[in-house]
């Protein structure tokens, strides 16, 4: 009888969890993670920190890439997933290759999300998702003085204090619906406007920007209504949007990301989701939502993989913790780690 | 090399054809889409124009506005091969770069019949076009004031500015069409009293019933409905919005609404679709558009029914599960019990589809007898585009208003018209380089800023290729009508041309499978090689990159061009001849 082989798409704290899962409940099975990514599983709430200096790369990596070895599962890095076909029962790598699999499971995540009107400046912004991020900061931090930050998620409240203790300049664009995951109210609004400015932030809430400028020195300057300010770096956190690009000819159910039961399962056979990029209907809060954060991360990878296994495992959602973006629900378990 | 030229209507050419070329087989017109683009590469802008207009009428109309079937198609698109071809914006490139005026179009002689055609719409301009090029008297009867149909009254101004429609209407109407504008077939005028002046009478009235959602609280304040409301602000009337707008629907329709209802002062704008944003089939261009003014999605949800007191105040909406594909391409959604929720609105507009007028005869209401011989329970009377199909595309409504008119101009004289053929000349290779394969798709580009679109209507947000980006994008494109073949006779398999060819095109197989009509529909592959019989291109495979020809030791690859064309009416063999030179 031809072994089973599961694959999962996604290295983070769902796909690592699901990963290691299966091999618990399958260990005869073949287990393969194929990431995008070119490190190892990465926290990457972290990040923030490491740049600041005040957390070792090591402890960014959640998982030592011996640990892979050891379990028997084959960690594939620095290869995309382009295509599922869910009828051949095989994904499509990027440089051609195709690989069967008896049972997928697609814990690929979140990416940035940069607006759509901010698109025509995307090469100007620097965004901190990935390890690989990282790179791109540490270059150009040393020669930056002024950092304009846009946005407003949590993960730009974790740089703005990084960066100050780096000495820096910041101005900070306070945008309400991109303050995710939470509801940007006035009072919310007051509360970070206030506790900002107290540490030397300049507060630039409820302006729009009119454009954006690059000038020789590798600076820009930023058009905001009636003013103009020159930053030499510009962070753009707006939240995160599933990276399930690769699925829109798969045949998959998707919306924002792969809509998926309680128990975690795809429109199709032996696919399930997990992590930020699976979508979920729950009838407590009559809505489809998302979960965000490395515990819920882990949970849903354990689920997705207890039932791949063959388990029945459910999927449960605490309504407290849910907060509305753009029109979708987000559970998250975040906010309470932060 | 032959200069022959061969004009086949094999059956078997036309199957070549509908696998080959995937972008032409695509297109309801059959527009020759590789033509076209290498015209515009070589700068030939005027052809590249003329090609498009023979097939499609409405270039620079289609290329702002065409829903773009080619694209699905195009080969370019395929998994490991990209993105397809920015065809559409080619197309408009066309028109916007020729500055060379169309030559008037020739029609035949008279022939001393006479045709009305009911409605100025697309299908009822393409069709007077064709119908007066056969030599037939037409008159276009119009209920609103000015033609263009849907295309004037569907479409706001910051998507087709109305010069670039006015000039394509009048090149059609300059054919000697009598436009009759501000006439209501039924009232002003009956069908029985049309059919009395003319030997046949094309209703081609579109769709002007907007579909309702049937729930409570649908004649409030603040309701409208996607076509009343788009009515309205093309003819420069503006409706009150409010400021929160939730818009129902999911085709260019509901979406050219929510856009509008920005330009009129709403501050937040909420499309809200039954099914999700990956089942829209609107262009992703449309989609990042809107989202880039600032209109907001929100997916599988169903409104139930709209509540307030004077006006509408909110709208009560249940959760969908989003099923199966169904055959018609739409995806199955079922409600979830138990999941009413309500959201706030100063207006709902109701962008649902449409419907067409009933038209009545003296023995009761005219009804289609026939969608393809476009024929109608009164004879004499035919109908063709959205009257006769349902809300349609607008290429769609072309190719129905074309084929409706070939049917009538064939009753009418006894003649065929437009004939297709496929075209085969032996041809070199190109000048395509591997490199271009992985030229990315140019964006169209746009302007920048939502202060600056919504300040005025006459802003047309999508501002077209430069020449350099139209040339750039045109140099993406595979040229699938160049058809690649080994002479088996001269072939010394050798082997070298599979070892250079990008992907699994050039195969070695031990029997060719073929259909009824003697076209290839399948090659049965080994890896045995006293098996091999023969080394075959698959041209459904081939992106015709040309590396096999070069390699080829004894020349044994020859190219041909291959074209689905149209045998028209003398007149139009001009621009034919026009575009092979």
């Amino acid at each position: 009888m031809r072994e089973d082989h599961f694959i999962v798409i996604g290295n983070g704290p769902a796909g690592s969890q699901a990963a290691f899962t299966l091999k618990e409940k399958a260990p005869e099975a073949r287990v393969t993670i194929v990431t995008k990514e070119r490190e190892g599983c990465c926290h990457s709430h972290l990040l923030p920190g490491f740049l600041a200096g005040s957390i070792s790369e090591k402890k960014v990596f959640a998982i030592s890439l011996d640990h892979y070895t050891k379990s028997g599962i084959k960690l594939r890095t620095g290869q995309s997933v382009v295509d599922v076909n869910p009828q051949r029962k095989e994904i499509l790598l990027e440089h051609k290759e195709t690989i069967s699999y008896s049972g997928l499971i697609i814990a690929v995540g979140g990416r940035p999300y940069i607006p759509e009107p901010l698109l025509a400046y995307r090469e100007h912004l620097c965004t901190l998702k990935t390890f690989q991020d990282t790179g791109t900061w540490r270059q150009l931090l040393p020669a930056a003085d002024s950092i304009l930050i846009m946005g407003g998620d949590l993960t730009s409240l974790a740089v703005t204090k990084s960066l100050l203790a780096l000495k820096k300049k910041i101005y900070f664009m306070l945008t309400g619906e991109a303050f995710w995951p939470l509801r940007f109210d006035k009072a919310l609004q007051e509360e970070v406007s206030g506790k900002l400015t107290k540490r030397g932030v300049t507060v630039l809430a409820g302006n729009k920007l009119v454009g954006i400028e690059p000038v020789r020195s590798g600076s820009c300057r930023v058009y905001v209504d009636g003013q103009k300010i020159k930053v030499d770096m510009i962070g753009a956190f707006f939240g995160l949007v599933p990276d399930i690009g690769f699925l829109r000819r798969s045949g998959l159910q998707l919306d924002r990301g792969v809509l998926v039961d309680e128990y975690l399962c795809s429109s199709h056979e032996g696919i399930c989701a997990a992590g930020d990029c699976a979508q979920i209907y729950h009838p407590e809060i009559k809505d489809y939502w998302v979960s965000i954060g490395t515990k819920n991360a882990r949970s849903l990878g354990k689920i997705a993989a207890v039932n791949l296994a063959g388990g029945r495992k459910k999927t449960r959602v605490d309504r407290e913790r849910i907060f509305d973006i753009q029109g979708v629900k987000v559970n998250t378990s975040w906010w309470m780690e932060f | 090399m032959s200069n022959k030229i061969i004009y086949s209507k094999q059956q078997e050419d036309f199957d070549y054809i509908a696998v080959n070329i995937p972008c032409q087989h695509a297109c309801p017109v059959n527009t020759n889409i590789p033509a076209y683009i290498r015209a515009l590469f070589e700068s030939h802008h005027s052809s590249s124009y003329a090609i498009n207009a023979m097939a499609n009428i409405f270039p620079g109309v289609l290329g702002r506005i065409c829903s773009r079937p080619c694209e699905d198609m195009c080969r370019h698109g395929e998994k490991e091969l990209g993105n397809p071809v920015n065809i559409c914006h080619i197309k408009r490139a066309a028109a916007d770069l020729n500055k060379t005026p169309a030559e008037p179009l020739k029609p035949l002689p008279p022939c001393g019949k006479k045709v009305a055609v009911i409605g100025a719409g697309p299908a009822g301009l393409a069709a007077a076009h064709d119908l007066a090029l056969a030599g037939i008297d037409v008159t276009v009867f119009e209920s609103f004031d000015k033609p263009g149909g849907m295309l004037r009254y569907g479409i706001p101004r910051f998507r087709l500015p109305r010069t670039i429609l006015e000039k394509e209407i009048n090149r059609i109407l300059k054919l000697g069409i009598i436009l009759k504008t501000g006439v209501h077939i039924g009232d002003t005028l009956s069908l029985t009293s049309l059919l009395e002046n003319h030997d046949c009478v094309l209703v081609a009235a579109g769709c002007y019933t907007a579909n309702q959602l049937n729930t409570d609280g649908e004649d409030l304040k603040g309701v409208f409905s996607g076509l009343d409301f788009m009515i309205d602000v093309c003819s420069g009337r503006k409706p009150a919005v409010g400021k929160r707008v939730l818009v129902a629907g999911a085709g260019f329709t509901a979406f050219d609404c929510a856009r509008s209802a920005l330009r009129l002062g709403a501050e937040e704008v909420t499309i809200c679709l039954r099914r999700t944003e990956e089942d829209l089939t609107v262009t992703a261009d449309e989609i990042f558009q809107t989202k880039l003014e600032g209109v907001k999605f929100n997916a599988l949800m169903l409104s139930r029914r709209i509540l307030g007191t004077q006006k509408v105040e909110a709208v009560e909406f249940v959760r969908t599960r989003s099923g199966v594909l169904r055959p018609d391409g739409k995806r199955e959604i079922s409600e979830i019990k138990g999941s009413e929720f309500v959201l706030p609105a100063d207006s709902l507009i109701v962008a649902t589809g449409q419907t067409p007028l009933e038209l009545t005869t003296g023995d009761g209401k005219l009804a289609v007898t026939d969608t393809a011989s476009f024929t109608t329970s009164m004879s004499g009377v035919y109908a063709t585009g959205d009257y006769l199909s349902g809300p349609s595309t607008v290429i769609e409504a072309i190719s129905m208003g074309r084929k409706a008119a070939e049917v009538i101009a064939r009753r009418l004289t006894g003649k065929k018209y437009r004939k297709k053929v496929v075209r085969m000349q032996e041809t070199q290779v190109t000048d395509r380089l591997r490199a271009w394969d992985f030229v990315p798709r140019q964006a169209m580009p746009a302007i920048q800023g939502t202060t600056a679109r919504l300040k005025s209507w006459a802003v047309e947000v999508e501002t077209g290729f430069t020449a350099q980006q139209a040339a750039e994008e045109s140099k993406r494109c595979y040229l699938c009508y160049l058809h690649y073949e080994i002479d088996i006779d001269r072939c010394i398999y050798c082997r070298y041309c599979i070892d250079v060819a990008p992907r699994d095109c050039i195969k070695l197989v031990d029997r060719i499978e073929t259909n009824e009509h003697g076209a290839v529909t399948g090659l049965h592959e080994t890896s045995v090689w006293k098996d091999v019989n023969a080394v075959v291109i698959d041209n459904a495979r081939c992106i015709r990159c040309g590396e096999c020809l070069r390699v080829c030791p004894v020349d044994c690859i020859s190219v041909t061009r291959v074209e689905l064309m149209e045998q028209g009416p003398p007149s139009d063999s001009s621009i034919a001849e026009h575009k092979n030179a």
